[in-house]
């Protein structure tokens, strides 16, 4: 639950589409949300609240929805920031808002994090000292760092309203797009095939197999009491079975003749479906499931014009209090204050003396810089790993997979190595040229990528594309890649907790140590997400508040 | 790709235990898989990835060593879905005899152990991250 009891006016529309719920309670606006809930708190006390609220299916999800409440006033206090990421700015942000005194310190000369887009002229050096200037057309860009907003991030779908940063859909999924996978067996191993012919064919020949069985009395056990009849219906549907349960393919599949007009091609021809076998044998059913995983359902979001738009949203906020080309070299505590140290933009050494300190700096980074905290709290930096990300863009002169094979946006999946998906673009559809994605890998296959030269990553994306669309080569114009844990001051493209880390290290670090206190995707169970670093920094200046009115 | 290495990718795709004898070539596994921080000279780079020649941990306690590639550590990447035990074997064993270290080798066998114990069982990499 929220610091200020996640009770909102139900006048506020802000918390979306959990509003509804509420509207048997809130008849005519007279019982708020706050009243009902306190209300409810005066009969039964606080278990009867939650008990409540998890009723209206608010329970801890609302704790999530919107910043904390920072009444009370700031008593003078200062706060370092450390980074001015999304949970750096996130926390910038509500902290002045409530009249904190902030300073926040960036290494790099630009705000976001990893919240980074590279268009023409943005330019990269990683670790390894291989520079690269983005040469993508006007217009065209690539977002290397996150890319998509589930419909259910609401921290981040806040502040995107908020700051009036337009979004568009992100195609997460398209039944067109194909998959390509070589190292399955039978005819349609190492052939483009489509998502959704796939997916018709594996779902109608198992239908068809669970209503043969089902008629014929052979699931009469794991079928009692459930009605036979109703689920036989159900399972012909879902299949598109025909009267006597067999499974012959179906128009949603896809026509080798498109139905059009008059006779000629007049109701056009239907592709036939894939033998059982062979879909099975190519092992392309792995990219199906039941539904979604949570974070991959649709909708899926992205800002107009690339991800950036979010970090320039909060820049334009907070971005008086960003010291820019500021790298941390060492944070010091005493009883009353903390003292970062840095070396500036100019090369030279300077200081930042605050109450509290609230540093987002990934742990893969922070481990190398003189932290003054206590031995558990330093241990517990090490029981994380950081994940090898790659991902390369790729500026095509034709939109060839629009204009020749009919894909607007979504991910074309593969078991090439250091691939994994090759996705196309959900911005400008229709227009001349587009970038793709030609690699989204993480892992050691990433890392094993990552030692080639840029060149050399794009020769490879390009030759790897080839093989699912024969017009792939001949459209590259130009590349821009990005190795995340080459990347200095990330190391990585985010936090992986094993279980003993999850259990052991993250709990002692969600803890302040003395003023330090730490935020940013690592500190959350979205790892990896914008959302993760914003309501990670919203816990946790929430408890720098309560600290300071109990002071 | 190795033709070592490919040989061992085919025994993993045929869902057969890799042949434990050292077919497997650590120099040219460390450089596919761990050069791009660690640099091929084992010497990493200064204020992100640490030095491998001349480390401590490396020529120490080989089930620490095999841990930490496995689970990740410090912000070091887990590998265990990636190497096999051949593989990892035949890395770890290249960078402890390289760049002047001198220690013993660490055996499939080892691995396998190490892996029991960290929990670090390989699973297939999920379609979609982030």
């Amino acid at each position: 639950m929220s610091p200020d009891g996640a009770a909102r006016p139900a006048g506020d529309k802000t918390g979306g589409d959990v509003m509804s719920g509420l509207d048997a309670v809130t008849a005519g606006g007279v019982l708020t949300r706050r009243r009902f809930f306190e209300s409810l708190a005066a009969v039964g006390g606080m278990s009867l609240v939650l008990s409540g609220m998890e009723a209206l299916g608010f329970s801890q999800a609302s704790a999530t929805e919107l910043p904390p409440e920072l009444t009370g006033g700031a008593k003078n206090t200062k706060v370092v920031i450390l980074g001015a990421g999304l949970a750096g700015m996130t926390a910038a942000y509500e902290l002045s808002k409530a009249g904190y005194q902030v300073q926040v310190l960036e290494a790099r000369s630009f705000a976001g994090g990893r919240c980074q887009t590279a268009r023409k002229g943005f330019m990269h050096t990683d670790l390894i000292g291989n520079t690269q200037t983005c040469a993508f057309d006007e217009g065209h860009y690539i977002n290397h760092g996150p890319w998509r907003i589930p419909y259910h991030h609401r921290s981040t779908l806040h502040y995107t309203k908020l700051f009036n940063v337009p979004l568009e859909s992100f195609v997460n999924d398209n039944d067109a797009a194909y998959v390509y996978f070589e190292k399955g067996a039978g005819p349609l191993a190492g052939k483009p095939v489509r998502k959704g012919e796939i997916a018709a064919d594996v779902r109608g020949y198992t239908a068809e197999l669970v209503a043969k069985a089902a008629s014929q009395g052979q699931l009469d056990a794991p079928l009692s009491g459930i009605d036979r009849e109703k689920f036989i219906a159900y399972v012909v549907n879902e299949g598109r079975l025909t009267k006597d349960l067999a499974y012959k393919g179906t128009e949603g599949r896809g026509f080798s003749i498109h139905p059009g007009a008059g006779v000629d091609p007049g109701p056009g021809k239907e592709l036939p479906p894939f033998a059982f076998k062979d879909v099975l044998d190519s092992n392309a059913w792995r990219v199906l499931s039941s539904v979604t995983g949570y974070e991959q359902q649709r909708t899926m979001l992205q800002p107009i014009g690339g991800m950036d738009q979010i970090a320039k949203g909060f820049e334009k906020q907070v971005g008086s209090m960003i010291r820019y080309g500021a790298v941390v070299e060492k944070i010091k505590q005493s009883p009353t204050g903390v003292t970062v140290s840095y070396k500036g933009a100019d090369g030279k050494p300077a200081e930042v003396t605050a109450d509290y300190c609230l540093c987002t700096i990934p742990l893969s980074v922070l481990k190398q810089i003189d932290v003054d905290a206590s031995a558990p709290f330093k241990a517990a930096m090490a029981g994380v790993s950081y994940a090898p990300v790659n991902k390369i863009g790729l500026q095509m002169k034709t939109r060839f997979w629009e204009e020749k094979h009919h894909i607007y946006g979504g991910h074309v999946y593969t078991d090439m190595p250091g691939i994994n998906s090759i996705t196309l673009p959900s911005y400008g559809w229709q227009g001349q040229k587009g970038v793709l994605l030609g690699y989204y890998m993480f892992g050691g296959e990433a890392a094993r990528i990552s030692a080639k030269s840029p060149a050399d990553r794009a020769a490879y994306a390009v030759a790897a594309g080839q093989k699912v669309f024969p017009e792939y080569a001949e459209n590259y114009e130009n590349a821009f890649s990005f190795c995340w844990h080459l990347a200095e001051h990330n190391l990585g493209g985010w936090a992986e907790w094993g279980e003993n880390g999850r259990k052991e290290s993250y709990p002692i670090l969600c803890q302040p140590d003395g003023r330090l206190y730490l935020a940013g995707e690592h500190l959350s169970y979205l790892g990896g997400w914008q959302a993760g670093a914003i309501e990670s920094a919203w816990q946790q200046i929430a408890r720098i508040h309560a600290r300071v009115q109990q002071a | 790709m190795t033709f070592a290495y490919r040989l061992a990718a085919l025994a993993i795709a045929a869902g057969v235990a890799a042949p434990a004898i050292a077919l497997a070539d650590g120099k040219s596994l460390f450089n596919d898989n761990c050069s791009a921080c660690h640099q091929v000279t084992g010497k990493g780079v200064k204020g992100a990835f640490p030095a491998l020649a001349g480390s401590p941990l490396v020529q120490g306690d080989p089930k620490l060593l095999t841990t930490t590639v496995l689970n990740g550590r410090a912000g070091m990447p887990a590998f265990k879905d990636d190497l096999n035990d051949a593989d990892l074997s035949a890395i770890l064993t290249y960078v402890r005899s390289s760049w002047g270290n001198k220690a013993s080798a660490v055996k499939p066998a080892d691995v396998a152990k190490a892996r029991v114990a960290a929990k670090a069982v390989a699973k297939a990499r999920g379609l979609q991250a982030h």
